[in-house]
């Protein structure tokens, strides 16, 4: 069963396209790395399904739910979301960080957010790290606190956006060692990433997209040591030396 | 040693009126700490409610807004308060010294609050609001549990030089009939001939207050700095 389905999106940024229609679907359970060159429009390809970017043609569908903005709130509890910088509540402790969805969103009493909040902190490896704020954690730390707010939502869909792109290289092995164990749970994740050892090891299918537009896509396989276009070709040539 | 005697009697004499008259100036200072208090807890309302009205997507309440903002901020507070207390008998609407005094200082903290309430939400990281937004929260939900607490805490030591410029505004009031300290001191001085010792008592009332809230500001802001970066 398809848990994403998009049709023929577009998205414009004043006058440049960057995305020129993409038709693309994910089922439950699968787990899809989008790979490409900055600027390709990968990111705001993720940002649109859960609507941070208003998309301007074409339609996305979300567990069959059609994405549109008089129900984003709705659908944005299906859709976690992690960000490459993180964006933790500073304010909140790392339990509280976990808890706020749960309490704000779902209206989930106090108690049960908290030993739910407790178990995916658990899950992340960091049950000391509780009443810390934030400012006091590693970056891969952050991240991992991020990934467990995401999942106190329960939600169908998480997309990562570059999640490992601003730690340092010692800590990204701790943020990947996460997201392969969400893997393995049979989580349906769209991933942009630039660590293709990672795309390799996990994505049951890798989206090639330059410029606009899914220029190649298959298994991991296929991707990394068969690539048919001449730009795969020199993208991965590039980041691969 | 004539000079000295007599600069030594002269300043016996000061002290001597600076404390006969200071607890005469009780009432008035009552007056100016309500004033204050009234106009820093008004305008602080005013300034929140302005200030997430300009960032809502309605185009014609911003304009509202900042007309409101253009007319406090373009005008002197001299003017507002004989406005509202002078001017608008005429138009049949009379309102009290008192309650004429709150609102005009309340409407003119306000204004300034509520840039500075903009400044410092418009200053918190936009993945904030994303964030919040994308653990389905409505933009209010996000606003109240993400932004507000932090834009606040931004907003403090900008906020309490305002406060302190509201103690001192509050001495306007005197323009229309509110015995608040400073007319006080103006009455006292007139029947006594010695203005000196009195205006000395008087700005002393002022530093104690203004001190005071400095001392209380830098507290709340160290409480809430705790545990961030």
């Amino acid at each position: 069963m398809s848990m994403i389905e998009i049709k023929n999106l577009h998205k414009y940024f004043g006058e440049l396209e960057v995305l020129r229609g993409i038709d693309l679907t994910v089922d439950e359970s699968e787990v899809v790395c989008l790979i490409g060159s900055s600027g390709s429009g990968k990111s705001t390809l993720l940002r649109c399904i859960n609507f941070l970017e208003e998309k301007n043609e074409g339609e996305i569908y979300i567990d069959g739910q059609l994405v549109a903005s008089k129900d984003i709130n709705e659908i944005r509890q299906k859709v976690g979301m992690v960000f490459q910088r993180f964006n933790l509540f500073p304010h909140m402790t790392v339990i509280q960080n976990v808890m706020e969805g749960p309490i704000t969103v779902k209206k989930m009493d106090k108690k049960k957010a908290h030993s739910l909040a407790m178990d995916l902190l658990d899950k992340v490896n960091l049950l000391d790290k509780a009443d810390e704020y934030p400012a006091m954690l590693s970056g891969g730390q952050q991240q991992r606190v991020a990934i467990a707010r995401s999942l106190a939502m329960e939600p169908k869909v998480i997309l990562f956006d570059e999640p490992t792109s601003a730690l340092d290289p010692e800590l990204v092995g701790e943020v990947l060692g996460v997201m392969k164990d969400l893997a393995k749970e049979g989580r349906t994740m769209i991933i942009v990433t630039h660590e293709m050892g990672f795309a390799k090891e996990v994505a049951d299918r890798v989206i090639f997209i330059s410029e606009g537009l899914i220029a190649e896509e298959g298994s991991p396989e296929d991707i990394f040591d068969r690539p048919e276009s001449e730009r795969l070709q020199n993208f991965l040539g590039q980041i691969l030396v | 040693m004539d000079a000295i005697i007599i600069l030594f009697n002269n300043s016996i004499e000061f002290f001597k009126t600076v404390v006969e008259f200071a607890p005469k100036f009780i009432p008035g200072v009552i007056l100016t700490l309500q004033l204050a208090f009234f106009s820093i807890i008004l305008g602080m309302i005013i300034g929140l409610v302005v200030a997430v009205l300009k960032l809502t997507k309605y185009k014609w309440l911003k304009k509202v807004m900042n007309v409101y903002i253009t007319i406090v901020r373009g005008t002197p507070l001299l003017l507002q308060l004989y406005f509202i207390f002078y001017g608008l008998p005429s138009m049949g609407i009379m309102i009290d010294s008192f309650p004429s005094a709150v609102i005009a200082l309340a409407l003119h903290n306000g204004a300034y609050i509520s840039e500075i309430f903009r400044g410092s939400i418009e200053s918190i990281d936009y993945g904030q609001r994303e964030a919040a937004r994308s653990l389905g929260m409505t933009k209010w939900q996000a606003m109240k549990r993400v932004v507000l607490p932090q834009a606040f805490k931004r907003s403090v030591p900008a906020l309490g030089n305002q406060f302190i410029i509201a103690v001192k505004d509050s001495s306007l009031a005197s323009v229309i009939t509110i015995t608040e300290t400073m007319l006080l001191a103006r009455q006292f001085g007139a029947a006594t001939f010695n203005v000196f010792p009195i205006y000395f008592t008087a700005g002393i009332y002022y530093l104690i207050i203004t001190m005071g809230l400095t001392k209380i500001l830098s507290i709340v802001e160290q409480r809430l700095k705790v545990n961030e970066r």
